[in-house]
């Protein structure tokens, strides 16, 4: 396995050469329903040694479904899977008989499948989080012999000497990562771009041959996205290692120089198509980054203040022409925040620890654009209330919120979209709707009304979060945390149609990573 | 002395509770109320091997974590498909079935140990043996206390030796992430049953250097109480890491000795007891969820 380089160059992905080996696996009349709905409808694909395919469709078409399915993570209704893969031949046919089922060595599950050579990253990450770096991949080596806890008792050396071996390995890939130097660092504690290569490698470790990527450039800033491709672009083309990638909207263009097939998916039928025929066919979206966005927001007349922020992050705010001085509805003053005995908000110098500040008037939108790791995420949930400031004052209207508890800040109007769980899960979206106060409900999410959120696809969920945290009738401030993840065009179009509509009345922080359109 | 010797004893027994607890809830994340039954079966075990077919200290207490270990799939096969909340209903009745089998598993008239009458019910197992090791009786205090002290510093070792390998290391990596776990070929069932037969048979050896100690079993021993003070140990000592549950067993045999030097009533003396252990349980989950000394915070 080789890896690239500690060093890093942003460089735009180039075509890479059609030079696919042979058939490694063969997916036949894979379906799928859920609750009567057809998810999956006779799909059939083959992937060869060393491809790199694109996986895309519309929110709720499906691509997280193959994609569970094929990583064992979900069984199909009907259907077979071929793999050829480490010089053995295996054929999973469905639905899986009881006996196979049951049966710990014939079944259908990931560990399975990543025995086969099958395996997955995941959009949210998944690292182990109270494990260091070196042992998030060290763990991943498969057959360890310390693993059985007789040998680790009885045959203390040669596990020994193993371990030495495969931490030896996993310094080495970290190292090529350009992660030098935080081999002990806790997972929890590197920037989302950090994690994703991690991420890769551990599969990679686990000895990965097929590996399915979900959405792994999503949230990353415009180097981070770079990286990442970099990265998968050494492991097929050095490693031949096959490679189906998830990707959202905001990244297909990038994706389609460096892929060999696109697999396009609507309605449940899968259609195979080149990247050179996407390519034609894809008109991109007209550009609307923070300046432009807040512009259009400002209207005729307005403008769009841009203010530099340390650590590579800019605040633009949309100030729209009025006749007379609007109210200052939102302001923070002074703000620090630290986490773990980190600065994030706020900035140190000779003087010492200078804090964020910023005020949102009538109409105003503002939007936050910065790297993975900035504290986008930390700003918008120490306004909310849901972790503690260091200093400080935030002031809603008239009054200060900055000692309130989050959930008398909401009920004066600070709302807050989550970047990711912000449903819940076990109640229907209707259930949602109702907790959230909602009045109007969006014709996108009326056919949904009586799922469970669980069933819901990514781009799906996103929408009811966005309804939720868009539509109470005592919102006084909307502050939105990426809210165009895992949307498809269309929706990305309804939702800043939205958060439009809803600035002009109220005014809204929403944050995006850093190198977004 | 003696007083100093008994209490050391005590503690040396938790120490190997707390410790192969830790591997199953600290180290699984797995919460289970069961493990108060294996260390009965390991007394039980004891006790009849002992005193019905005359075997030594040391098979007997190896026969007691063989058959505990094996019993452990009791509670490691629910484990395979359930979590959370009904991991721990699954494991509540695995304690339940084995508390009701040594209650009731009696006849009256027939002799203790027999087919029909093999843990003689609520009336328990008196006469147990002290510790017979090579033909040296250890019938002293002190001498039951070196023994103790040698099997919890053994299964220290043993636990150390587990935990800091890659078994170790993956029980943590299914603990943190089952499903990441499993993609990465990881087979988290049979993980599960290695941690739970480990834990079992420890818990069985400290069952049976109770047994031996005492020189009585009953039911009580296998009572959800008592699993219940098993759990308050490595919740308020901590887990994921050693220091916790040797802290957390200190602990917990602390709270009734000093309740003793405050002249407490022995007619009050158990409810303000089981009153403070469930104070320092709310207290520490607020305050410091991750145990005194833990590494591992259970959600």
């Amino acid at each position: 396995m080789s890896l690239p380089e500690a060093h890093f160059e942003n460089q735009a992905p180039i075509d890479r050469p059609p030079t696919l080996g042979s058939v490694v696996l063969r997916a036949e009349g894979l379906t799928k329903s859920f609750g009567g709905h057809t998810v999956l409808d006779g799909v059939s694909v083959d992937l060869r040694k060393g491809e790199v395919v694109l996986l895309r469709g519309d929110n709720g078409s499906g691509k997280t479904t193959l994609l569970n399915i094929l990583t064992g993570n979900l069984e199909p209704d009907s259907g077979q899977i071929q793999i050829h893969l480490n010089g053995t031949d295996k054929v999973l046919s469905f639905p899986l008989s009881l006996w196979k089922r049951l049966n710990p060595f014939t079944g259908f599950g990931p560990e399975r499948m990543a025995q086969l050579g099958v395996a997955r990253t995941w959009q949210d990450i998944r690292l182990f989080s109270t494990q260091d770096l070196c042992n998030n991949i060290a763990v991943a080596e498969p057959n360890q012999l310390g693993e059985n806890p007789l040998w680790s008792l009885f045959r203390r050396r040669a596990v020994f000497r193993r371990e030495v071996k495969n931490v030896t390995v996993a310094k080495l890939m970290l190292a090529s990562l350009g992660l030098i130097g935080r081999e002990a660092s806790s997972a929890d504690r590197i920037s989302l771009g950090q994690s994703k290569r991690v991420a890769i490698a551990r599969a990679v470790r686990a000895g990965a041959k097929i590996l399915l990527l979900d959405e792994p450039l999503a949230g990353l800033d415009a180097s981070g996205v770079e990286q990442v491709l970099e990265l998968l672009g050494k492991l097929a083309d050095d490693d031949k290692v096959t490679l189906v990638i998830v990707e959202h909207v905001f990244n297909i263009e990038r994706i389609l120089g460096f892929v060999d097939t696109v697999w396009s998916l609507d309605n449940g039928q899968l259609r195979v198509e080149s990247p050179r025929e996407v390519r034609e066919e894809y008109v991109p979206e007209e550009g609307l980054g923070p300046v432009l966005w807040t512009l259009k927001v400002a209207g005729p007349g307005g403008k769009a203040n841009q203010e530099t922020l340390p650590g590579g992050a800019t605040l633009t705010i949309a100030v729209p022409k009025v006749g007379s001085s609007p109210a200052t509805v939102f302001e923070v003053k002074d703000l620090v925040v630290y986490r773990g005995g980190r600065l994030v908000i706020g900035a140190e110098d000779a003087s010492g620890v200078r804090g964020l500040s910023f005020t949102l008037k009538e109409g105003q939108m503002a939007v936050l654009q910065a790297p993975n790791g900035w504290g986008k995420t930390t700003l918008l949930e120490a306004i909310a209330g849901v972790i503690p400031i260091q200093r400080g004052t935030i002031t809603l209207g008239e009054t200060e919120v900055t000692c309130m508890p989050s959930w008398k800040r909401a009920g004066l109007g600070i709302s807050l979209l989550q970047a990711r769980n912000h449903t819940l899960p076990r109640l229907t979206v209707k259930e949602n709707l109702s907790l959230a106060r909602v009045q109007r409900i969006p014709a996108a999410i009326k056919p949904l009304l009586y799922r469970e959120v669980s069933s819901l696809s990514g781009g799906e969920k996103q929408k009811v979060a966005i309804a939720c945290a868009l539509d109470p009738p005592q919102s006084a401030i909307h502050l939105m945390d990426e809210p165009f993840a895992a949307l498809d065009d269309k929706s990305i179009r309804e939702v800043i149609g939205l958060i439009e509509q809803r600035i002009s009345r109220v005014p809204a922080l929403v944050a995006m990573p850093g190198g977004s359109t | 002395m003696n007083y100093l010797l008994h209490l050391l004893i005590y503690l040396d027994i938790y120490i190997i509770v707390a410790l192969s607890l830790n591997i199953v809830v600290g180290y699984c994340g797995l919460l289970t109320l069961a493990h108060a039954g294996y260390f009965a079966v390991g007394s039980y075990a004891y006790a009849l091997l002992t005193l019905k077919l005359g075997w030594g200290f040391l098979p007997s207490v190896a026969a007691a974590a063989i058959l505990s270990g094996t019993l452990s799939l009791a509670v490691s096969l629910p484990a395979w498909r359930l979590r959370e909340d009904f991991f721990v209903m699954a494991s509540l009745s695995v304690q339940a079935l084995i508390f009701s089998a040594i209650n009731n598993w009696s006849k009256p008239g027939e002799p203790v140990g027999t087919l029909a009458n093999l843990t003689n019910g609520p009336y328990g197992v008196p006469g147990v043996p002290r510790p017979d090791i090579m033909g040296s009786v250890f019938d002293t205090i002190g001498s039951v206390a070196t023994i103790s002290l040698v099997l919890a510093f053994l299964n220290l070792l043993v636990g150390w030796a587990l935990l800091k390998s890659p078994w170790g290391r993956v029980l943590q990596a299914m603990r943190d992430d089952e499903l990441a776990a499993r993609g990465l070929g990881k087979n988290v069932r049979r993980l599960k049953v290695q941690a739970f037969a480990v834990a079992c048979g420890m818990v069985a050896v400290a069952g049976a250097l109770y047994a031996s100690y005492v020189n009585y079993v009953d039911a009580s021993l296998s009572s959800l109480d008592h699993s219940i003070l098993m759990l308050s140990m490595v919740i308020v000592g901590g887990v994921g890491n050693f220091r916790g549950p040797v802290v957390g067993a200190a602990v917990l045999i602390a709270i009734p000795e000093i309740m003793r030097l405050l002249q407490i009533p022995d007619t009050m003396a158990a409810e303000i007891r089981l009153m403070a252990y469930g104070l320092l349980l709310i207290v520490m989950m607020h305050l410091r969820p991750q145990g005194l000394a833990g590494s591992y915070r259970m959600e």
